[in-house]
């Protein structure tokens, strides 16, 4: 399987071009709004608050979107009947796209990395590598989470609802507090953020930024948490899959 | 032991009974045909045994394996080619080959790839992209996966769809060598009746979810007796004789042709020729039709048979 997601990475022009193209506009953005408000406050280190929150959440949005988008595209190509009828298990479909997800996180982190170095002199490695290991695996962790979750339901409810593998991480994001305190939250988001592993990783990342240490407990924590929900989404998939199956909804491609 | 067995496969959509305990066996090397009419039942007793659907009950067995509990390893000795499926379109030929190739576990892969593009005449397509082929080029590199493990069971769903006649007709011979040689169980479903004569030994008639009938396909033809029996005399000729022979059901039409239906045509056709000639009428030519699966197929699907 991983081989068929190299080659479709390879002879797909956008597939190369979207390891890079929202995470850049995305860093440009936050970037120049960060120097801005920097000019015009008192406060320390908005700018890697700011650029930091915006290449950690790359991550999660790259590992999100690429699972269900390599599982949309077997749909779109009328493969999806012949993956499935293959000796092929779920397992290992996820495992595969994991693995090229990760190979495109890396190259979408380190492109940001360097991107934000360049233009605003932010080095994210100033955390530590542990930090970035902990914050990235919590990240990708989540990140499939969201996207086999999404693949489940596209599989029970079919392509009408395909928006949600791109759309989902922008209703994430604002309770996920990636780009201001948890603390500046109305209480009701807070009750839902602090639900949230990646809300954990932005706070940790701006307490390593601002104090230079790794509040290790909540990430643990959320680390933990993540693991488990994606034993819960690999559950939760095979559960839609055998609906779809019971439901003969499988062999109707479009599934709209 | 047969290679494919199913027993009492039950399937209901809401109100909807697709199947209504199908029961079948095929045995190893059997070229065998599934037909009967849309909503028959063909596609959801295919799509039950890849594993695509769950039946509500029943039990199938291959390869003498429960496939309920074994559907992986089975999976691993089974294929499909259906032609209202495709594979990945950015993906060359080759490389959408390679990645069938790879999990079924295909030893020797680029030598298998090779022979079966050349078996289907499509070489030249090797390192061409899976959407920019026409859907006849498309249907065959569909066979190519569906072979590609050398299955020793093959379902075929509608393989040949949009192939054209001369192309259509060198892919069944290829599918013909393909089964000849490997011995392989092929389940082929088509509404290409020539077809189907053509390559099935057996076939199972389906209709409304059960199987109304599974038998050669010559016995089958024989569900409808009647052959009929054009004879054709010069023009002009009186046929006042003949309008007085009222055992057989018959017409005159166009003046020169006598169309005649027999029910009995072993016993029927020797007195009606032998009648027509007394009568002193000089034939020019007969026709016998005899029934084909197509007419079968009509009738079954209208309910008449």
């Amino acid at each position: 399987m991983t081989y068929k997601f190299i080659c479709i990475c390879y002879r797909s022009l956008d597939r190369i071009f979207d390891i890079v193209y929202w995470p850049v506009i995305s860093l440009l953005l936050w970037g120049f709004t960060s120097t801005f408000v920097a000019t015009t406050s008192s406060s320390t280190g908005l700018v890697e608050f700011f650029l930091g929150g915006a290449v950690l959440w790359s991550v999660f949005w790259r590992a999100q979107t690429d699972v269900g988008t390599f599982i949309l595209e077997d749909f779109w190509s009328r493969n999806i009947y012949n993956l499935l009828a293959s000796p092929v298990t779920p397992l290992e479909l996820f495992s595969a796209i994991g693995l090229i997800g990760l190979l495109r996180c890396l190259l979408s982190f380190a492109f940001l990395s360097l991107l934000g170095w360049c233009l605003y002199a932010f080095n994210i490695f100033h955390i530590g590598g542990i930090a970035i290991a902990v914050f990235t695996s919590v990240l990708l962790l989540f990140g499939w989470v969201i996207g086999i979750v999404i693949s489940a339901l596209i599989f029970r409810y079919g392509l009408r609802i395909q928006v949600l593998a791109w759309s989902v991480g922008f209703i994430i994001q604002p309770f996920s507090c990636v780009f201001y305190l948890l603390d500046s939250m109305p209480g009701w988001v807070q009750t839902i953020a602090v639900m949230l592993p990646t809300t954990h990783v932005f706070e940790g990342l701006r307490h390593a930024i601002a104090t230079g240490r790794l509040a290790i407990g909540p990430l643990c924590a959320a680390l933990g948490l993540t693991t488990l929900l994606l034993v819960a989404a690999l559950l939760f998939f095979q559960y839609a899959l055998m609906q779809a199956k019971r439901l003969g909804l499988l062999t109707r491609f479009e599934m709209a | 032991m047969p290679l494919l067995e199913i027993h009492d496969l039950r399937k209901r959509y809401g109100t909807v009974e697709a199947l209504k305990g199908l029961s079948l066996s095929v045995e190893r090397g059997e070229f065998f045909g599934l037909l009967g009419p849309n909503g028959a039942g063909k596609s959801t007793t295919i799509n039950i045994l890849l594993g695509l659907i769950l039946p509500d009950s029943g039990t199938i067995r291959i390869f003498e394996r429960d496939f309920a509990t074994e559907q992986v390893v089975i999976r691993r000795r089974m294929n499909v080619a259906a032609a209202f499926t495709s594979l990945s379109g950015v993906l060359t030929v080759r490389e959408n080959l390679k990645v069938y190739g790879h999990l079924y576990g295909v030893k020797k892969l680029n030598a298998k790839i090779d022979e079966l593009l050349e078996r289907f005449e499509i070489t030249a397509l090797a390192n061409r992209k899976l959407q920019d082929l026409s859907s006849g080029q498309h249907t065959r590199v569909t066979l190519c996966k569906g072979l590609i493990n050398d299955p020793e069971l093959l379902l075929l769903d509608e393989c040949t769809l949009g192939l054209d006649p001369d192309i259509a007709e060198k892919t069944r011979r290829a599918l013909k060598e393909f089964q000849r040689e490997r011995q392989t169980t092929i389940l082929f479903t088509s509404h290409n009746m020539h077809e189907v004569e053509e390559l099935c030994g057996r076939i199972a008639f389906l209709h409304k979810g059960e199987i109304l009938r599974v038998d050669t396909t010559e016995r089958i033809k024989r569900l409808i007796p009647q052959q009929v029996v054009e004879i054709h005399v010069r023009p002009g000729t009186d046929l006042a004789a003949l309008q007085q022979w009222d055992s057989l059901k018959g017409e005159i039409s166009g003046g020169a042709t006598l169309r005649f239906v027999l029910d009995h045509p072993e016993e029927q056709l020797n007195a009606l020729l032998r009648h027509v000639m007394q009568a002193g009428i000089y034939i020019t030519d007969v026709q016998i039709s005899r029934p084909t699966l197509e007419d079968v197929f009509i009738k079954v699907a209208r309910e008449e048979i």
